[in-house]
């Protein structure tokens, strides 16, 4: 479970604003290859372990190769000739690599966009931007609500067309094309007449007074202050590296990077920090994890020492009322049991 | 104190020649709990809509409408939107945003609250209305019930002193509805808040109501507690008392209800109608248990069975549950066949696998012992087939229902076509089908602007000019009042006189036990029982009708009013 995924929406867009354009502009080996690890790793987190392997090994592996192979086949810049194709044109080492190197950087951001879409859910975007114009944030709203019912409505009229024989997936191509149009036709009527009552569901709720405001469920606290502080740090020290040089790269005619032989200390300072900055929702999630399961370590055991331990537990989740406190006693008599059990 | 004070009071459209709501004389008093009734299209809307002023529609207006003794038109916007809070019909139409918390604090957003109050509100409302487990979902995941709560909540959500229901469970399921109109009664049980609604489901609404208001072509011509109403209507003869509560109707048959002090005894739940049953044979067991012979349908001799389905399994992905399980069934020509049960057990799904639109992954379905899975589209919904949709507006494509009407049949050019391959001219066809569904006074309006009644026999009668032999309806009776029930069941059984088959799934159980030559119960994919509505519901001891519930513990087979009030009368004479 990602726990990286409650932080403050800023946070969260500002991380993969970060490294996506970081892994789109800069492509220095250590740089993108920090950048594919995290990536890797994060999408477990967020899409789930067997969703992940999934994704990576038989969407993303492809990719790569596709990349390896066409680069070479157009290109043919470089001074490390391998052979020659059948027409005459050279295949170069530097050509091979930079094929490579397109094909992490494509993968790269493509694993980060599905954790995106994953962690930034509609109404955190919706939140983010609606603050610069607020009626913006209401459209993008209602337009989020409708494409869902659209397409259920469409769902509807076209099941309900099936059902008097007309079919958009049968007959000749005119024929088709007609219960297609038909369909639409329904469909715009529908929302039309649907939509007056929408707007009076919003009048009679006060929808066009002065002074609307903007409610949302997100608040930035202090654990937001801190992730805040850190990765933008991590962010800032990357920034100034690579400013000073320290992601320089070329890979035509003949590859040659910054920083890696010999090894300077700024270019060491940035990698480090890149790379933190790449795995700090990594990071928060496994500190999240060990940090519940030292707490559920510690309160199993005082449960099994004294049974009812209330101070401790009240202390650490509040005082319950009594009905809660009979459903944490049902549960911790449960888990208890499949303690003993395992 | 008084709330809202109308004084004769009259609504008339522009341009238009009479008035749509006249000499309306009105008091709503605080915290009372006000249940406008009367048939579609009596004025009810156009009245409820008189108190939110933002949302009453244009129009010549004289008399007066007052609220707290302040003219309801020198209302400003803003105490409007926090004192009146209107739910309206539709539950999917009333949302306006995407996620269920941002929905609920809408109406706070407008009047300008800070983010704190609006949170503090919002965790209120969520609370109270358990919603907090469905807290952060999209509003799409929501079921209708759901929907139509979240709107209540939201309207809620503003602190309205005068809540405004517009036939909110019209749209709804029977569970989902009356869990709605019990959280609407909590409101006003709770809170206080007066509430003013209008509703077709009497039996569940009766017992909470202060006052009724009953209208008939814009005029009230019943008004007081709901026992007054029912003495006043029975004693005027009028065919809104059709729409009371059973019970009532009951006592009426049986006792007469003649005279305005019948009103102190008249029962108006199950249990007190049962109590008054058993008073009224004095506690001992009555002579003559069985609905007499006059009122018994003949059995009926079945021979060939004209859909056959056996040992049918379906499910809608490898991965999820199956949503039938071996299901078998026969339905036999001519018959009107009833399947009721709860919610998702498959009674949807069964329809569309008998119309082929889904195909089962094991067992059979044959029509007239042709397999459904091997028929095309057009020869399954040209002449043999008619599905009428849960939503009747998914069928209209032209502006008015004349043209509707001719359009299913490819058009107003009379010449044969795969739609079309009678002999008789189609403006005759179209006629007499206006005809036969009581939609020929309304054939230059606009499909739209026809009541939900109308619309749905407009949507019926494009489905049978395209001739099928069979009829499928999912839930036809949904969103209609007693009045429109009755029509649908005269033109059903016009229909089964035609030699038409008709399977419906329903939730409503009085119009399956009225109308229905057999009914089946669906659980768990599956087919229970099935039996004729008389042996079906006699043996049902929860899921069944008022009327049986009422009487069960004296007669034995009496499923509708009109049969306890036969099995009385026996008795009595």
């Amino acid at each position: 479970m990602d726990q990286f995924s409650t932080y403050h929406p800023a946070i969260n867009f500002f991380y993969f604003a970060g490294v996506i354009l970081m892994a789109m502009f800069f492509n220095h080996p250590v740089m993108m290859a920090e950048a594919l690890f995290a990536a890797v790793l994060y999408s477990f987190f967020t899409l789930g372990t067997e969703k992940a392997l999934r994704f990576n090994l038989l969407a993303m592996v492809p990719i790569l190769l596709i990349a390896v192979l066409f680069n070479p086949m157009f290109n043919h810049y470089g001074v490390h000739i391998l052979g020659y194709f059948p027409n005459g044109n050279p295949i170069t080492l530097e050509s091979i690599i930079y094929g490579f190197v397109m094909g992490v950087m494509l993968v790269t951001v493509i694993i980060w966009f599905s954790s995106y879409n994953k962690v930034m859910t509609s109404d955190k975007f919706v939140y983010l931007f609606g603050r610069m114009i607020p009626a913006l944030s209401l459209i993008l709203s209602m337009v989020l609500r409708f494409v869902p019912r659209f397409k259920k409505q469409l769902e509807v009229i076209s099941n309900g067309q099936k059902c008097i024989g007309r079919d958009v997936s049968s007959g000749n191509l005119i024929e088709r094309a007609k219960h297609g149009v038909r369909i639409i036709s329904i469909m715009i009527t529908w929302a039309l007449e649907n939509a007056i009552e929408t707007a009076d569901s919003m009048r009679a709720r006060g929808y066009g007074l002065k002074g609307r405001t903007a409610f949302s469920i997100f608040r930035f606290d202090n654990r937001d202050a801190i992730a805040a502080i850190l990765m933008g740090l991590a962010f800032g020290i990357t920034c100034i590296g690579l400013a000073l040089g320290a992601g320089a790269v070329q890979y035509n005619p003949y590859f040659k990077a910054a920083g890696i032989n010999p090894v300077t200390p700024l270019s060491l300072l940035t990698f480090i920090c890149y790379f933190l900055f790449c795995l700090s929702p990594v990071i928060i999630d496994i500190m999240g994890d060990y940090r519940w399961r030292r707490l559920r370590n510690s309160q199993e055991t005082g449960i099994s020492m004294t049974g009812a331990d209330e101070s401790l537990r009240n202390a650490m989740f509040g005082t319950p009322t009594s009905d809660e406190n009979n459903i944490t006693d049902a549960e911790r008599m449960s888990k208890g049991k499949i303690k003993l059990w395992t | 104190m008084d709330m809202i004070t109308v004084e004769q009071f009259n609504f008339a459209y522009p341009e238009a020649s009479k008035p749509t709501i006249s000499d309306i004389n009105l008091t709503i008093k605080e915290g009372s709990f006000n249940v406008l009734c009367g048939k579609s299209g009596c004025g009810k809307t156009t009245l409820l809509r008189q108190f939110k002023t933002v949302l009453a529609p244009h129009g010549k207006t004289t008399g007066s409408i007052k609220y707290k003794d302040q003219p309801i038109g020198e209302l400003d916007h803003r105490t409007q939107a926090e004192a009146i809070g209107y739910v309206l019909q539709n539950p999917d139409n009333q949302i306006v945003t995407d996620k269920v918390w941002h929905e609920l604090a809408f109406g706070l957003e407008s009047l300008g609250f800070d983010n704190a109050t609006i949170r503090l509100r919002v965790a209120e409302m969520a609370s109270y209305f358990g919603i907090q487990a469905w807290f952060y979902r999209d509003v799409a995941e929501l079921s209708g019930g759901q929907k139509q709560l979240l709107n209540l909540a939201s309207v809620m959500a503003m602190h309205p002193e005068v809540l405004i229901l517009d036939e909110p469970t019209s749209q709804l399921d029977p569970i989902a509805a009356s869990d709605f109109l019990e959280t609407v009664k909590k409101i006003n049980r709770d809170l206080g808040t007066t509430i003013i609604m209008t509703e077709h489901r009497l039996e569940d609404i009766f017992p909470a109501a202060d006052q009724v208001i009953v209208m008939d072509a814009g005029k009230i011509i019943a008004i007081g507690n709901p026992r007054e109403v029912g003495v006043r209507l029975n004693l005027d003869h009028h065919d809104m008392f059709e729409a009371m509560p059973a019970p009532m109707k009951i006592f009426a048959g049986v006792d007469g209800m003649n005279s305005e002090s019948a009103a102190d005894i008249c029962p108006l739940t199950v249990r007190e109608g049962r109590q008054w049953l058993t008073g009224h044979y004095a506690g001992q067991k009555p002579q003559y248990v069985k609905v007499s012979a006059a009122r018994q349908k003949p059995p009926v001799e079945h021979k060939t069975p004209i859909i056959t389905v056996k040992d049918v399994w379906f499910r809608y992905d490898k991965s999820l549950p199956d949503v039938v399980r071996d299901l078998s069934l026969n339905i036999y020509p001519g018959e009107i066949f009833a399947i009721v049960g709860g919610n998702g057990t498959g009674k949807t799904t069964t329809l569309s696998l008998i119309s082929g639109v889904n195909k089962p992954y094991r067992g059979k379905i044959n029509i007239d012992g042709k397999p459904v899975g091997r028929m095309s589209g057009i020869e399954r919904f040209r002449g043999l087939i008619g599905v009428l949709p849960q939503n009747p507006q998914s069928l209209f494509v032209k502006k008015t229902v004349e043209l509707d009407l001719y359009e299913v049949i490819g058009g107003t050019k009379e010449r044969k076509s795969d739609e079309y391959q009678k002999d008789m001219p189609k403006k005759t066809a179209v006629a007499g089908m206006a005809k036969l569904m009581h939609i020929d006074h309304l054939m230059d309006r606009h499909p739209y602007d026809l009541s939900g009644g109308e619309q749905q026999r407009l949507a019926l009668a494009k489905i049978m000019l395209l001739n099928p032999r069979i009829l499928l309806m999912d839930e036809p009776t949904k969103g209609l009042d007693n009045h429109f029930k009755k029509e649908l069941a005269g033109i059903l059984y016009k229909l089964k006189q035609h030699g038409v088959t008709i399977i419906m799934v329903s939730h409503d159980v009085e119009f399956c036990a009225d109308y229905a030559d057999r009914c089946g119960l669906f659980f768990e994919g599956n087919l229970v029982t099935e039996n004729t509505p008389r042996a079906f519901f006699a043996d049902n001891s929860f899921y069944t009708t008022s009327a049986n519930r009422l009487s069960r513990h004296l007669f034995d087979d009496a499923i509708t009013a009109d049969d306890v009030i036969d099995c009385c009368l026996q008795n009595d004479r």
